[in-house]
């Protein structure tokens, strides 16, 4: 049976964490179990199999946060090792208050990935010395909250390492009105969950333009590209006016409409003045932007737009629409 | 399973250093230190007396257990606290930040959260770089969020005017609360005494608010997994009515809003959409909202009502 994976790495980490000198690629082959397994079992590709083996398994600890340091020897051979004081964690000391608060921040990724990060952050910092919180006869105390960060959108991950790793991508991109997706470059800055949805910023390489994409509307795979980004990085990316401007939360001016008692909460909630017409109407002034016609023609026959003009075309336009069936 | 496998290459990394401070640890303390099932722990110490800590081999790590306590014969030295990787600060710390940001948050609890964060930060060192490029925010009614923390921590009943967007009305309710989730949105599961039912209300629908002396006395019932919950707050069943959308390009959106069974692809871009909901008369706005974007193909009463509503409507135009 072949040797499990983690108990391999597990045996890196060790040798590497371990030694005062750098230890070469044979070194290694020849102190760990399961790369002298590989190295002999590989039928003739046994050299192949475990350089492969070996250079998957660095890249695995150094996504653990191990610094592994290569090192040429005066007659050029490669050596490795993780020193001890580039690995160490620097000291922390956390209250039990605080350990509470990070143990319930670790808990809302639904992300396999993240989520899988959290507790390894949170078991390192354990190992440190956080002491444990939670009341062992309580685990969930009354009034707890639990808040938790959706992400169903498989573009997620790759663009996550992405951003973090600061690759250019390529996907396909529908937008909301478009039937057909399109091909898009991009060069990915951050990823921002607003309303529960994550929403991508980046530099648009063939309209040489700042964009913001919605996860869920990639179809497809998101592919790496090589070389370095062209647009320089700004240190602030405002995803949130943007996505607010799509859904025509930045008012621009005010409407005036005519509103059924008894109806229109949100509307309501929002408005600047309400004054009651005495004749089972009142008369609100609520902020106009975009997409605002939209959200009117939903109450129907209950609101009835005043002013401006535009408006009150744009509305008696959707709802012809809907009146001819 | 690759993802494991790292998964437990790293704990048991931690494990080694926790160990060590620990001489005779009990199994159960370190699998809840650990937050980890017992088996899970007991599976890493089956792995763990396989792994070396020198390159020559043969100096292997003499931990074992007698499924109560966990003891090391030959504690060594490079058991050290590891610095935290990229994705773990930023996993970290993205998620302390969105919480510290919930407007309904203890006091106590965000200033803990706060120090904690910045405890971190510096302790994360350069690890913390990656994670300004990730950011959630939740949102959450101030007001109305405070008074249900308060209800469910004093297990009181609360009374509302709660805003039905499918009827446009505000209804009263009196309801126990159970708990409060933020997916997205902020949410108070609770127990309704109008309707005799679980039921979940969404924070920022909540016009009013009143905390009422009367103890909250929810049946017991099984709280829904928040994973489950999150994939689709609507619950349907089957054995809702059906019903039948078709869109234009221009409402293509429907599909990424509403849960559905089927969304087919249309010759001119469009979308012909399936779905059940409880309350198919809820669907009225939607056609309305779609305008020419899209219409109610079936049930025909539910396309009548809409088409009837805008007829209304046009008449106060004059039309």
């Amino acid at each position: 049976m072949a040797i499990a994976k983690a108990e391999r790495l597990m045996n890196l980490a060790l040798c590497l964490l371990g030694t005062r000198r750098p230890l070469t690629k044979r070194e290694l082959r020849e102190s760990i179990e399961a790369y002298i397994e590989a190295a002999a079992t590989g039928s003739g590709g046994g050299d192949e199999a475990f350089n492969r083996m070996f250079e998957r398994d660095k890249d695995d600890l150094r996504e653990l946060g191990l610094i592994i340091e290569t090192v040429e020897s005066v007659d050029g051979e490669i050596g490795y090792l993780a020193r001890r004081d580039s690995n160490r964690l620097p000291p922390i000391t956390l209250d039990a208050e605080e350990a509470a608060a990070l143990g319930l921040a670790a808990k809302v990724w639904q992300q396999a990935r993240l989520a899988g990060a959290a507790s390894g952050a949170l078991q390192k910092l354990r190992a440190a010395g956080m002491p444990l919180a939670e009341d062992p006869y309580d685990p969930q105390p009354a009034g707890a909250l639990e808040p938790r960060i959706p992400v169903h959108e498989a573009a997620f991950e790759p663009l996550m390492l992405a951003c973090r790793d600061r690759r250019p991508v390529m996907f396909d991109y529908r937008k909301s009105n478009a039937a057909q997706p399109e091909q898009r470059y991009v060069e990915p800055w951050t990823l921002e969950c607003w309303r529960g949805h994550w929403y991508l910023a980046g530099w648009d390489r063939e309209r040489a333009a700042e964009r913001v994409f919605r996860l869920s509307r990639i179809t497809g795979r998101v592919r790496l590209r090589a070389g370095a980004y062209t647009a320089e990085v700004p240190d602030h990316v405002t995803v949130r006016e943007t996505v607010e401007r799509w859904s025509g939360e930045t008012a621009t001016s005010t409407a005036r409409i005519r509103l059924r008692s008894g109806h229109g909460y949100p509307l309501r909630a929002r408005a600047l003045h309400t004054r009651p017409l005495g004749d089972g109407w009142d008369e609100l002034e609520i902020p106009y932007g975009h997409g605002l016609d939209a959200w009117l023609v939903e109450f129907g026959p209950d609101v009835v737009v005043l002013a401006p003009d535009e408006l009150r075309a744009d509305v008696v336009d959707r709802l012809r629409a809907v009146a001819k069936g | 399973m690759a993802g494991n496998a790292i998964d437990q290459t790293r704990r048991m990394l931690s494990l080694v250093t926790y160990l060590r401070e620990r001489p005779g640890a009990r199994v159960a303390d370190v699998a809840r230190a650990f937050g980890i099932s017992e088996d899970e722990l007991i599976s890493d110490l089956d792995v763990l007396p396989l792994c070396g800590t020198s390159f020559r081999g043969g100096d292997l790590l003499d931990i074992d257990t007698d499924g109560e306590r966990i003891w090391w014969h030959n504690p060594d030295d490079v058991a050290e606290p590891l610095r935290l990787a990229a994705d773990e600060a930023t996993a970290l710390l993205v998620a302390a930040r969105a919480v510290a940001t919930l407007p309904g948050l203890r006091e106590g609890d965000r200033d803990a959260l706060l120090r904690a964060t910045a405890k971190l930060e510096a302790a994360a060192g350069e690890a913390a770089g990656a994670s300004s490029r990730l950011s959630v925010t939740f949102e959450a009614e101030g007001g109305v969020f405070a008074d249900v923390d308060r209800a469910i921590a004093e297990r009181r009943r609360l009374w509302l005017r709660y805003y039905s967007p499918a009827r446009d009305e505000l209804t009263e309710r009196e309801v126990d609360p159970i708990r409060l989730f933020a997916v997205g949105h902020t949410y108070m599961e609770a127990w309704c005494r109008l309707s005799e039912a679980r039921r979940t209300f969404r924070l920022d629908r909540v016009a009013e608010i009143k905390l009422l002396d009367e103890p909250a006395d929810p049946p017991p019932i099984e709280l829904r997994d928040l994973s489950d919950l999150s994939a689709g707050l609507v619950q349907t069943g089957a054995e809702d009515p059906e019903v039948v959308v078709e869109v234009g390009p221009g409402g293509r959106w429907v599909a990424e809003y509403y849960p559905h069974d089927s969304a087919e692809e249309l010759p001119d871009g469009g979308l012909r959409i399936t779905l059940r909901t409880p309350d198919p008369g809820s669907l009225r706005r939607l056609a309305l909202r779609l305008g020419r974007d899209g219409r109610i193909v079936s049930p025909r009463g539910l396309a009548d009502s809409a088409r009837d509503a805008a007829q209304r409507a046009l008449a106060a135009y004059g039309e």
